[in-house]
């Protein structure tokens, strides 16, 4: 299930109509990303940064930053009219923003390597990625070789796929 | 990649006018009146944000200010600034800066990576009015 309607999802109603719409979701493989920040705001991030999941895994973003809104979204033409950095055959999701404890889901299917930012928070570098399946699988798209769209900041915190796929999750190394 | 303009009101430095002298009163309680706006009414941002408060600002002094922060019973408790670091490297100058009470008791200065409204990393100068603003806008 996913929340696509903008002010919707300032509303709750995304969070009323997941809770209406879970049990068919429970079937499914299903994994968190939180939105994280320090007090004042020094820092934020994405708590994994990095994520591997096999396809078809739910994956929810929810704020855990009490004081800030975030954004999930997909680097894509269809958001901002930015270059793609997720799968070709994968829809592009823009979560838009979402108020402390607020979520949002996406279900992702086509095997290869996502990249998403946040869009108040991509000067800061607040950037994830999801590897779906592995490189194996038929149709893998391996990450995107674009440097001219996101800075250094921002391919310097996108952990590398090889060592999504070997831990599972990675954390920011500074406990952030 | 600045992808800065997605909100309402864009944040073109405007020449900010001198301090002006003005009605204290009106302002030291929530909420403040024209031109301010309450920043969550206009702005994806908490009511209430930890640290800050429930935000008042005049659009037009953006991204710099005075946001006007009042606590949970609706007292203006700080005057805040938000200046881009970038603005600064680059020669903006923010002065003449109104103010929300002239009583400071102290100030924090500190960096934020950025909110919506002002999505630049930037500087947080917060002009507390009294001795115990802080902890009253803390949570
Ligand atoms: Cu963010």
């Amino acid at each position: 299930m996913i929340c696509t309607r903008r002010h919707a999802v300032w509303l709750g109603v995304c969070a009323v109509a997941f809770v209406a719409g879970s049990r068919s979701v429970l079937a499914q493989p299903t994994a968190t990303v939180e939105m994280r920040g320090s007090p004042r705001g020094v820092r934020i991030w994405y708590d994994p940064v990095g994520l591997a999941v096999s396809p078809g895994t739910t994956v929810r973003f929810i704020n855990r930053d009490p004081g800030n809104s975030h954004t999930a979204t997909a680097y894509h033409p269809a958001n901002y009219d930015r270059r793609q950095r997720i799968p070709t055959d994968a829809d592009p999701w823009d979560s838009d923003f979402l108020l402390p404890d607020e979520h949002f889901e996406v279900t992702l299917t086509a095997p290869g390597v996502y990249d998403y930012y946040c869009l108040p928070h991509e000067m800061s570098a607040m950037v994830g990625r999801i590897v779906v399946g592995t490189p194996g699988d038929a149709g893998w798209e391996g990450s995107s070789n674009d440097k001219s769209d996101v800075s250094e900041e921002v391919l310097a915190a996108l952990p590398l796929v090889q060592r999504i796929l070997s831990e599972g999750t990675v954390s920011r190394e500074d406990g952030s | 990649m600045l992808r800065s303009t997605v909100f309402a009101f864009g944040f073109i430095v405007t020449a900010a006018p001198a301090a002006k002298a003005h009605d204290e009163q009106a302002l030291a309680n929530a909420p403040a009146g024209d031109p301010y706006v309450k920043v969550s009414d206009v702005l994806p941002l908490p009511e209430f944000i930890p640290g800050l408060g429930t935000l008042f600002v005049d659009p037009a002094t953006l991204p710099a200010g005075p946001f006007l922060a009042y606590d949970r019973d609706g007292r203006l408790s700080a005057t805040i600034y938000m200046t881009p670091f970038d603005d600064l490297q680059n020669g903006t100058s923010f002065d003449g800066l109104n103010i929300g009470s002239h009583t400071v008791s102290s100030t924090d200065i500190y960096y934020n990576a950025g909110h919506p409204g002002v999505d630049k990393p930037h500087v947080h100068v917060v002009l507390f009015h009294d001795e115990n603003a802080k902890d009253r806008l803390a949570e």
